[in-house]
């Protein structure tokens, strides 16, 4: 591929508005990173496999390594930055430390990605569904068990308690 | 947690590092901005074995953005030849350039490096950097790489056999004629590769003003790394200071100075600019340390009760193309203690290792993985051919309490395991005797169930006095620094190299027990050589015994003073009835502890602040130092239980209950040490059924992406039961032992020999790995084949 012109695209990312200039090709995982200078997405393989780089755009999840950040204009696009409010934990992220739910933290952000929009359609998952769900992002330190715990565990307190915001 | 003499040690404490990684927050090497720093990209060799003729960048330099090209003739200029060449018996010396200048050694060697201010363009300049190459044979298997007729992977060996060590211990093959019979045994484990989810990479910020090098790179040895970067470019080491802050994930990938960071590392001091470099997936699985791949055979001696009298063994392993370790480093460990939870005396060993023209290997978590496989696997051999049960064949040969400690054939010394206990709670757990009465019920319904054993003796902490008696140059002490602040603050460091393993939270509580304040108190700063003391980083299980004993010590030695002071202050003659608690001095009085009203802070001030008020002698401060050499080698052990169901018509596995008893002695923090176990089993199935790295008979890798090198997802793996013993080790102090690899070895065997039991009525046994649905297949087919034509 060769070098192509700069355009400028004005990309919406957790409620804020980012004038960026990038080539046409440019992946949106890198525009988020470099020209967002939000660096909490990750890359983990370029090629949509690991899922380390997921968020969400207009609600859904998407890999962002696959996708052009050109696209994303007219889009909301939600990254793990957003996730906690002002410093408090989501339930999910609350969870997954209270489960041991990752250890190097690089896919992380992913998986919560993934799950909270898994949870917002799925209240009472059980652990098949959840085992299903998460088989699209690499975990190489836990094991999943403690992910899948976390998740249950979750989805627990957000039945109980819809406006939950962890301590 | 089962450790009453401890108050911090073993506490249920979530983790410290979690709130920055959760929240998109962590700092890994790619996070870290350098303002205007260029970006390297490699052009890699696409033959497995090749001359090169000639490097032609005109055309590369020409586009936009580029800034240089550089290659092996440059890079021989601005640093020194890699030997590696410890005086060990067997081993043959190799000299590496940085990057190759006359031939290339594997499909993915980079041969030259382009720096550009973006990635993207870079990568465009990559591909019209020309390299003119004669292409050569290429070796690509050990049974190729010992025939003399091949070619040579480095033509300044005499011969591919990089290293070739033998022993012989008792005799035999003596016994193998008294026997009753000599059964023989073969495995296979194929190449693998440590798949970090965060990739290689590193920044590199050469301050000319200063004459210094700032490089940041996850590494899991920070110091030795400094060590040999340092070297190589001709610097001291007080013109290096390596960085590396969070790392996702290394499990051994991340140790040695790879060519790639060495390269970025003299482009940034050659051009005065930042220059950094993030490895892409599809290099990851071209070039990044890759790891197994032997064929083994084992030969038992045994009577006609099944008893061991004489065991052989014959290792040969693909060490790929380049000696990043010495040859010996991974396949000797595996000969050292092959034997492990039984007892016999005569037993020899031959441990070839050969080069070929893949990527140069490196130690994957449990370098020695394959050795549980094939000690249990040659376990249940020896009760098949005999016709005996599995248990009673184990029962016969473990090691008794009583015969502890129990000197190997090969020296090495275990104390304070716990074989049969481990392996009687594991069958007790699953029900061993009910599992035949189901799996007998199942059969009768073309149901195929197995359950396998695996019981694993996990060599953790390499202490100076092994590497020392294997021939090994190296340390295996850690080093440690223990502040207590003016305002009572705990900041402390050790030359450990987190990669995810949680050190900030499961240190903090040997910290906690050794001075007295509550874990969440402990401040651990980690991975910058500047800061942490010069230790020998994380390899092996050695965090736990190493680091963890280290930080206890030192901290000890940090109670004592505070007590020290403490004690003055109190008008006492000496502080033997002084204690430091939750940070509060406690007083023993009538058997009781009471609280005094003086506080760690309190001392503190008195220490920093006010040091006429020390007790005579004293210096001011509250600062402590040391180092600690762990005893030759420390076991933990386990016994891994795993049923599965194979399905005849697709060769499909299934798991049913996965149990593991584990006795790691004392268990620093219960939470971490439960996630390293998952980890390392989860890290053993997934080798064990799906992960190869697959090199054609050309030496093109076919597995160069994640579609191709499959890996484990959540649907596939079972749930882990555990049972968590605590055998103190004596000689350790705290009693820890070390773990974290015993995992993957206990996966392996467990697995293989589940599935050989349930194909057992077939007559089929599993020799090789990965367990993929088509080998099985193959097997099942072939015993059908065979069972019509009888």
């Amino acid at each position: 591929m060769r070098a192509m012109e700069k355009r400028s695209i004005t990309l919406t990312v957790n409620g804020q508005n980012h004038e960026v200039m990038v080539e046409p090709r440019k992946l949106l995982v890198d525009a988020l990173r470099e020209d967002c200078r939000l660096t909490g997405t990750h890359v983990g393989c370029e090629h949509g496999v690991c899922g380390a780089c997921t968020v969400l755009v207009d609600g859904s999840t998407v890999r962002s390594c696959l996708t052009y950040a050109i696209q994303m204009e007219g889009h909301e696009v939600s990254t793990i930055e957003s996730v906690d409010a002002g410093g408090k934990l989501s339930p999910l992220q609350q969870a997954l430390h209270e489960e041991h739910g990752l250890q190097c933290g690089f896919c992380t952000p992913g998986i919560v990605m993934t799950f909270e929009a898994f949870l917002k359609h799925h209240s009472d998952p059980s652990e098949d569904e959840i085992r299903e769900a998460l088989s699209g992002n690499l975990c190489r330190c836990t094991g999943y068990q403690n992910i899948v715990k976390a998740i249950q565990k979750a989805a627990e307190q957000m039945r109980k308690n819809p406006d939950y915001v962890a301590p | 947690m089962s450790h009453p003499e401890f108050h911090y040690i073993g506490q249920h404490l979530p983790r410290k590092e979690d709130y920055r990684l959760l929240t998109g927050r962590g700092r890994y090497v790619d996070d870290v901005e350098v303002p205007s720093a260029l970006h390297a990209c490699f052009v890699r060799s696409p033959h497995a074995h090749a001359r090169i003729l000639g490097i032609d960048a005109q055309a590369a330099l020409e586009m936009p953005g580029v800034v240089t090209v550089v290659t092996g003739a440059d890079l021989a200029l601005w640093t020194t030849r890699q030997r590696m060449a410890p005086p060990i018996e067997g081993l043959q010396a190799m000299e590496m350039d940085t990057l190759p200048v006359s031939k290339v050694r594997f499909q993915g060697d980079p041969v030259a490096c382009v720096i550009a201010t973006d990635r993207y363009l870079a990568e465009d300049a990559v591909e019209q950097v020309r390299v003119d190459y004669e292409v050569l044979p290429a070796v690509s298997s050990m049974c190729q790489a010992l025939d003399p007729a091949s070619p040579r992977v480095d033509e300044a060996l005499p011969s591919n056999l990089i290293s070739h060590q033998q022993a012989i211990h008792g005799d035999p093959k003596a016994r193998q004629r008294e026997a009753y019979k000599t059964v023989e045994s073969t495995f296979s484990m194929h190449r693998q590769t440590h798949l970090p989810i965060e990739t290689r990479g590193c920044i590199a910020v050469w301050d000319e003003g200063r004459q210094h090098l700032t490089f940041h790179v996850g590494n899991q040895v920070p110091h030795p790394y400094r060590t040999t970067l340092a070297g190589r470019l001709r610097l001291s080491e007080s013109q290096v200071t390596v960085i590396s802050q969070d790392v996702g994930g290394g499990f051994g990938q991340k140790i040695a100075l790879y060519r790639e960071e060495l390269t970025v590392a003299a482009v940034a001091r050659h051009l005065k600019r930042p220059v950094r470099w993030r490895e892409d997936r599809l290099e990851n699985l071209l070039a990044s340390s890759q790891a197994r791949e032997n064929f083994c055979r084992t030969r038992a001696a045994v009577s006609a009760e099944g008893r061991l009298l004489g065991l052989e063994l014959e290792i040969i392993e693909d060490f790929g193309a380049y000696s990043f370790y010495p040859g010996n480093y991974l396949a000797r460990v595996v000969a050292m203690i092959l034997t492990g939870p039984y007892k016999v005396q005569d037993y020899s060993y031959d441990v070839k290792v050969v080069l070929s023209n893949k990527v140069g290997n490196g130690p994957m978590r449990a370098p020695m993985a394959i050795t549980s496989w094939l000690m249990e696997g040659t376990m249940d051999a020896i009760a098949r051919e005999l016709g005996l049960d599995p248990v009673a064949v184990r029962r016969l040969n473990m090691l008794h309490p009583h015969e502890l400690p129990y000197t190997m054939a090969t020296g090495e010394v275990l104390a304070d395991i716990t074989p049969r206990e481990t392996m009687e709670a594991a069958l007790a757990a699953i029900g061993y005797e009910d599992f035949r009465q189901r799996q007998k019920q199942m059969r009768a319904q073309g149901v195929y169930l197995g359950l396998g054993l695996c019981t694993v003796v996990e060599s953790t902490t390499y202490g100076s006095r092994f590497y020392k008696a294997a021939g090994i140059p190296g340390s295996g002490h850690e080093a440690a620094w223990l502040r207590i602040e003016p305002s009572g603050a705990v900041n402390a460091s050790v030359g450990l190299g987190a990669t995810g393993q949680g050190y900030e939270t499961s240190l903090a509580h040997a910290v906690a027990e050794g001075l007295g304040v509550a874990p969440q108190l402990v401040h651990l700063h980690l991975g910058h050589t500047d800061i942490a003391p010069y230790g020998m980083g994380s390899r092996g299980a050695r965090g736990g015994t190493a680091g963890g004993s280290t930080l206890y010590l030192c901290a000890r030695d940090a109670q004592d003073k505070v007590l020290l002071i403490a004690a003055h202050h109190l008008g006492l003659v000496d502080h033997t009835s002084l204690r430091l608690r939750d940070g509060r001095v406690e007083q023993l009085a009538h058997d009781e502890w009471m609280a005094t009203d003086l506080t760690l802070a309190d001392v503190a001030r008195t220490a920093y602040l006010d040091p006429t008020a020390l007790p005579q002698g004293m210096s001011p401060g509250l600062e402590f130092h040391k180092t600690y050499d762990p005893p030759p080698m420390t076991y933990s052990n386990s016994t891994h239980v795993c049923e599965v169901e194979v399905a005849l018509a697709t060769g499909a596995i299934r798991f049913g209950r996965y149990v593991v008893a584990e006795d790691c002695g004392t268990v620093l923090s219960p939470v971490v040490v439960e996630g390293q176990q998952h980890g390392a089993i989860a890290m053993g199935l997934s080798g064990s059924l799906f992960e190869h790295i697959v090199y054609d008979e050309i030496g093109q890798n076919l597995s160069g992406t994640l579609a191709d090198y499959l890996v484990a997802t959540a649907h596939e793996l079972p749930h882990f039961e555990i049972i968590s013993m605590h055998t103190p080790n004596r000689s350790t102090p705290a009693g820890i032992k070390g773990m974290a690899e015993g995992g993957v070895m206990g996966a392996i065997g467990a697995l293989s020999n589940a599935v050989n039991d349930a194909l057992a009525p077939l007559g089929v046994v599993v020799n090789e790995q990965p367990l993929t649905p088509m080998y099985l297949r193959g097997l099942i087919r072939k015993s059908f084949q065979s069972t019509n034509k009888a």
